[in-house]
C-alpha cells in the first residue's frame, strides 16, 4: 500500500487472483452449476457468497463499515474481471444488487445492520411490491395506504404482477402516507415484511404457463417504522433511485431459454450455431439480420461499459438509460430470429422439442423487459425528457391533492 | 361454382358471427383447446348443417357449392373467434383436393360424408422437412393397379389424429400419386404432436406397408396440390386477416377506457401510433386476402402472384398486431387469462402451417419476374 493507504491496481489484481484460486476451487464451481433454483439462491451459493463477503469482494466500492473496501470504480472493475475471468458470482454487487443498494442509499441504521449482509449473502429473498391494478406505468397513482400507529405502520392495499413474492422475506412496497398533497409528494417508500398474516400471495399464471408473479392482498400489515427508507413522504425519490437500479440490471441482461438450452453454442453466437444446424446459416436475409442481432448486442455491451466508466455509484447516466430499451429490442429479435431459424420446427412445445420450447418461451419472456420495470414506451419518455431535456407532457393530474385525481 | 351476391354474403357472415358468438367465446375456446381432440364436435355438426364444412363441395356432392370468395368471408369470422376446429383440414384442403384430382368415384364416395362433416379427412403431403415442395413428400407407393402400400412418415399433418380418412401424396416408379387410406388401416400409426398453440392440431403419421386406394386422376398430381393449397391459403389468409382485425379492435377499445397518468392510455401518441400502424397493416392484410379469393374465383392470370401476397402479408400482419397488442396492453397481457396470448400464438402457428413467409415472398417475386 501507498503512503495514501491506497493500493495499487497490480498489487489488488495479485490479491484478487490468488484469493479465488485458494478458494474458488473446482469442486465449488460443479456444485454451484449443478443448483441453479429458478427464484432465491442454493445453500450453495449462499455459503460461497458469505465467503466473497467476508473477504470484502461483494461490494468493493462500498464503504468499509458495509462490507467494502472504498475503491474506485476502476479498481472494482478490476475485481470484477478477475471474478468473471473464472466465472465466479458474487462480486460487483454494489452495481448490481437492487435491494442492497436501495437499502444502503436510503435505509435507516437499524435496518442496514439488519439486512445489508444478509442481503448480499443471498440469505434474503426480495420482492417488489409497486404495481397496483389501477397503477402500473403511473406508478405515483398507487392507493395502498400506510398510516403510523406508534411506533409502526398499518397497511392495506393491493399490489399485482409481483414477481416472487411467495418466496419473498421482505418487498420494497410503496404506499400512500398523505392523501391531500400531490400523487408525487404523498408517497412513502418501506421494506415491508411479507411472512406475516396481513399478507396474501395468490399466484397468477403467465403467458409462459409459469407462475411467478402473483397478486399480494394486504390486509392490516403492519410494518415496524424503522423499515421506512428515505424520508416520510418522499417515497418518489427513493422509488426513483430503485428504478435506476432496476433498470441498469435488466438492460444488461435476462434470463435465458428455460431449457438452459445453449449448450450448442460453445464459443459461437447461439444464432449462428442454431442457424449452422438448421442448415440456413448461408440464407443471406437471414444471415443479414443475424449480424444484426448480434451487432445490438454488442453495441449494448458497449455502451453498458462506456456508460460504467463515467458513473461510480447508480448514478443515472444517459447511457444507462437507454440499456433497458436496446436489451428490450434485442431480446424480441432474438425471439424472431429463432423463430424464422426453425420455421415450421417452432410449431412445438415440451421437452422434446427445446429449441422451438427456448424459440417460444423466450418470445413472451421478451416482454418482462419491454413491459416489467417500466415499459418501453414509458422508457421512451423517460429518455425523450430527462436525458435529452425535451418539454414533458403535460400532466393533468400531477398538481391536484391525490384525493382528486381520476382513477380506471 | 356458384357465387353468393353481396346481400347472401352478409348474410352468410352474420349467420356464422352468431353461431359463433353463441357457441365459440372466449371460455368455449379454452375448454375446447385442452380436449384431446381440440374441436368440439356438437359445434362440428352446427357448422356442417350451416353448410360451412361444405362450403367449397359441390352441390351434387352435398356441399354449397360456392368458392374462395364465399370461403374467405366466413374464414375471417373463425379467425376473430378463434375457432378450434377440422375446417381448414377436412373443409378446405382435403375437399379441394378432391374437387382438383377430378375422380368422380373417389369424390362421391367422400366429398358427401366431409360436407356434413361425418367424416374428417385431411392430407399429408409434406415430412419431417416441413417443405410444401413436391421435394418434401417423404411416402412412397409400391403396387399395381389393384392394390398399393404405402411406406415412410408425413408430418405437419393437420387434424392428422382426428382424420377418419387420409388423402396421402406418394411417389410412385411413375411419378406422384394420391392415395386414400382409412384411419383404421394396419401399419398405420399417427402421433399427435404437441404444438405451442393448443388450439392446433397437428400430427405425424408413420407408414409401413400401408394399403392404399390410388386416385386416378388426367391431372399432373402436384398442380392438385397447388390448387388446393392456393385455397387453403387464401382461407388461411383470411383467418389471419379477421383475427389481426378482432385484436387491434379489442386492444383499441382497451386503450380507450384504461386510465394512467389522469387520462386515457389511447390519448398518448405512442399507443396511437402504434395502433395507427396497426390499422394500416390489417386494413392491408384483409385486402390483399379478398383480392386473393377473387382471384381465385375468377381464376385470373396473376392469382399465384395474389395468394402469394396473401399469404404472406396476412401471415405477417396477424403476427405483428398479436404481439404489438401485447405491449399495448401491458402487464395485464403477460396473464395465462388474458386471451392475447391466445392471439399471439395461432398467429405464430398459422404464420408457419404451409411454409414461411419468406417461402411465399419468393413465390411472389418469382411471379413478378416471369
Ligand atoms: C413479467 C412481469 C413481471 C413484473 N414484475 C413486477 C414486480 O415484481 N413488481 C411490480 O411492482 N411490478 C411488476 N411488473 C409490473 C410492471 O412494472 C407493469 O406491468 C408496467 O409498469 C406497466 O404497467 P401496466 O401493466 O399497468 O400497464 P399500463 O400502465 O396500463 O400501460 C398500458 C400501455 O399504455 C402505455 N402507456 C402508459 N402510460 C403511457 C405514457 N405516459 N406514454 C406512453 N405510453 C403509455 C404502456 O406503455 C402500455 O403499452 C411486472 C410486469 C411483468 C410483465
Amino acid at each position: 500500500m501507498d503512503t495514501n493507504n491506497k493500493i495499487a491496481d497490480e498489487e489488488l489484481r495479485a490479491q484478487v487472483r490468488s484469493w479465488l484460486g485458494e478458494n474458488w476451487t473446482q469442486a465449488k464451481a460443479a456444485s454451484l452449476k449443478q443448483h441453479q433454483p429458478l427464484w432465491g439462491a442454493s445453500d450453495e451459493l449462499k455459503s460461497w457468497l458469505a465467503e466473497v463477503v467476508s473477504a470484502r469482494w461483494a461490494a468493493p466500492r462500498w464503504p468499509t463499515e458495509w462490507f467494502g473496501r472504498d475503491l474506485s470504480n476502476k479498481q472494482a472493475k478490476i475485481i470484477e474481471a478477475e471474478f468473471a475471468a473464472v466465472r465466479a458470482p458474487g462480486t460487483g454487487q454494489d452495481r448490481t444488487n437492487l435491494w442492497a443498494n436501495t437499502l444502503l442509499a436510503g435505509g435507516t441504521e437499524v435496518l442496514k445492520s439488519k439486512l445489508i449482509g444478509p442481503l448480499l449473502q443471498g440469505e434474503v429473498n426480495m420482492c417488489l411490491l409497486y404495481s397496483e391494478p389501477n397503477a402500473g406505468s403511473d406508478l405515483a397513482g398507487i392507493r395502498t395506504r400506510a398510516d403510523r400507529q406508534e411506533d409502526h405502520y398499518v397497511v392495506n392495499g393491493q399490489k399485482v404482477w409481483t414477481s416472487g413474492a411467495m418466496t419473498a422475506d421482505y418487498g420494497m412496497l410503496i404506499a400512500r402516507t398523505d392523501w391531500d398533497v400531490p400523487k408525487h409528494q404523498g408517497i412513502s417508500y418501506f421494506y415491508c415484511p411479507m411472512k406475516q398474516e396481513g399478507i396474501e400471495v395468490r399466484p397468477l399464471r403467465q403467458i409462459t404457463n409459469e407462475s411467478q408473479f402473483n397478486e399480494v392482498f394486504i390486509t392490516d400489515a403492519l410494518i415496524p417504522a424503522e423499515n421506512l427508507l428515505g424520508n416520510f413522504n418522499q417515497g418518489w425519490q427513493m422509488l426513483q433511485t430503485a428504478l435506476a437500479y432496476e433498470r441498469l440490471i435488466m438492460g444488461e441482461g435476462a434470463r435465458g431459454p428455460r431449457s438452459g438450452g445453449n449448450k450448442k453454442a460453445k464459443n459461437v453466437e447461439v444464432l449462428i450455431a442454431l442457424a449452422r444446424e438448421a442448415g440456413v446459416l448461408e440464407q443471406p436475409k437471414l444471415r443479414q439480420d443475424i449480424a444484426q442481432m448480434i451487432a445490438y448486442k454488442k453495441l449494448n455491451a458497449l455502451n453498458g461499459a462506456r456508460g460504467k466508466a463515467d458513473i461510480s455509484q447508480g448514478a443515472s447516466s444517459s447511457l444507462m438509460s437507454l440499456g433497458k430499451l436496446a436489451m428490450s429490442r434485442i431480446l424480441h429479435e432474438e425471439a424472431r430470429l429463432r423463430t424464422e431459424i426453425l420455421g415450421p420446427g417452432s410449431l412445438f412445445e415440451g421437452s422434446d422439442y427445446s429449441d422451438a420450447e427456448n424459440a417460444n418461451f423466450l418470445t413472451f419472456q421478451a416482454y418482462l423487459t419491454s413491459i416489467g420495470g417500466g415499459t418501453d414506451q414509458i422508457q421512451r419518455n423517460i429518455i425523450g425528457e430527462r436525458v435529452l431535456g425535451l418539454p414533458k407532457e403535460p400532466e393533468v393530474d400531477k398538481k391536484i391533492p391525490f384525493r382528486e385525481v381520476r382513477a380506471s | 361454382m356458384n357465387k353468393l351476391s353481396l346481400e347472401e354474403r352478409v348474410a352468410l357472415r352474420d349467420s356464422v358471427h352468431q353461431l359463433l358468438t353463441n357457441e365459440c367465446d372466449e371460455s368455449a375456446v379454452r375448454t375446447t383447446m385442452e380436449t384431446t381432440s381440440g374441436f368440439d364436435p356438437v359445434l362440428w355438426n352446427k357448422l356442417a348443417e350451416m353448410g360451412i364444412v361444405g362450403l367449397i363441395i359441390n352441390e351434387d356432392q352435398g356441399g354449397a357449392g360456392v368458392g374462395p370468395i364465399e370461403l374467405e368471408t366466413v374464414m375471417e369470422e373463425v379467425g376473430a373467434a378463434l375457432l378450434c376446429s377440422p375446417l381448414l383440414a377436412s373443409g378446405v384442403l382435403a375437399a379441394e383436393l378432391l374437387n382438383a384430382l377430378q375422380n368422380d368415384d373417389v369424390s362421391s364416395q367422400l366429398l358427401p360424408a366431409i360436407a356434413d362433416g361425418s367424416c374428417i379427412a385431411t392430407a399429408a403431403l409434406t415430412g419431417q422437412s416441413g417443405c410444401w415442395t413436391e421435394g418434401g413428400v417423404t411416402v412412397s407407393a409400391k403396387g399395381n393397379t389393384n392394390e398399393w402400400l404405402l411406406s415412410g412418415s408425413a408430418s405437419y399433418v393437420l387434424h392428422g389424429q382426428n382424420a377418419n380418412v387420409l388423402l396421402v401424396a406418394a411417389s410412385t416408379s411413375d411419378g406422384l400419386s394420391m392415395f386414400v387410406v382409412e384411419a383404421e388401416a394396419d401399419g398405420l400409426s399417427i402421433s399427435g404432436l404437441p404444438t405451442f398453440d393448443h388450439t392446433l392440431r397437428l400430427a405425424e403419421i408413420s407408414f409401413d406397408k400401408v394399403a392404399a386406394e390410388r386416385i386416378t386422376t388426367q391431372r399432373p398430381v402436384w398442380d392438385a396440390v397447388i390448387q388446393a393449397l392456393d385455397i387453403t391459403l387464401v382461407a388461411l389468409a383470411g383467418e389471419q386477416a379477421g383475427a389481426a382485425e378482432h385484436c387491434l379492435a379489442a386492444t383499441v377499445d382497451y386503450a380507450k377506457t384504461r386510465i394512467q397518468f389522469g387520462r386515457a392510455i389511447g390519448s398518448f401518441q405512442a399507443i396511437k401510433h402504434m395502433a395507427a400502424d396497426l390499422l394500416l397493416e390489417t386494413e392491408s392484410s384483409i385486402s390483399a386476402a379478398r383480392h386473393a379469393a377473387a382471384c381465385l374465383a375468377d381464376g385470373t392470370d396473376d392469382a399465384t402472384e395474389a395468394v402469394s401476397l396473401a399469404a404472406f402479408a396476412c401471415a405477417d400482419t396477424f403476427v405483428s398486431t398479436a404481439a404489438t397488442s401485447v405491449q399495448m396492453y401491458g402487464g395485464i397481457a403477460f396473464t395465462w387469462e388474458h386471451p392475447a396470448h391466445l392471439y399471439l400464438r395461432r398467429a405464430r402457428a398459422d404464420a408457419q402451417l404451409f411454409g414461411s413467409s419468406s417461402f411465399y415472398r419468393e413465390r411472389f417475386i418469382q411471379q413478378l419476374e416471369a
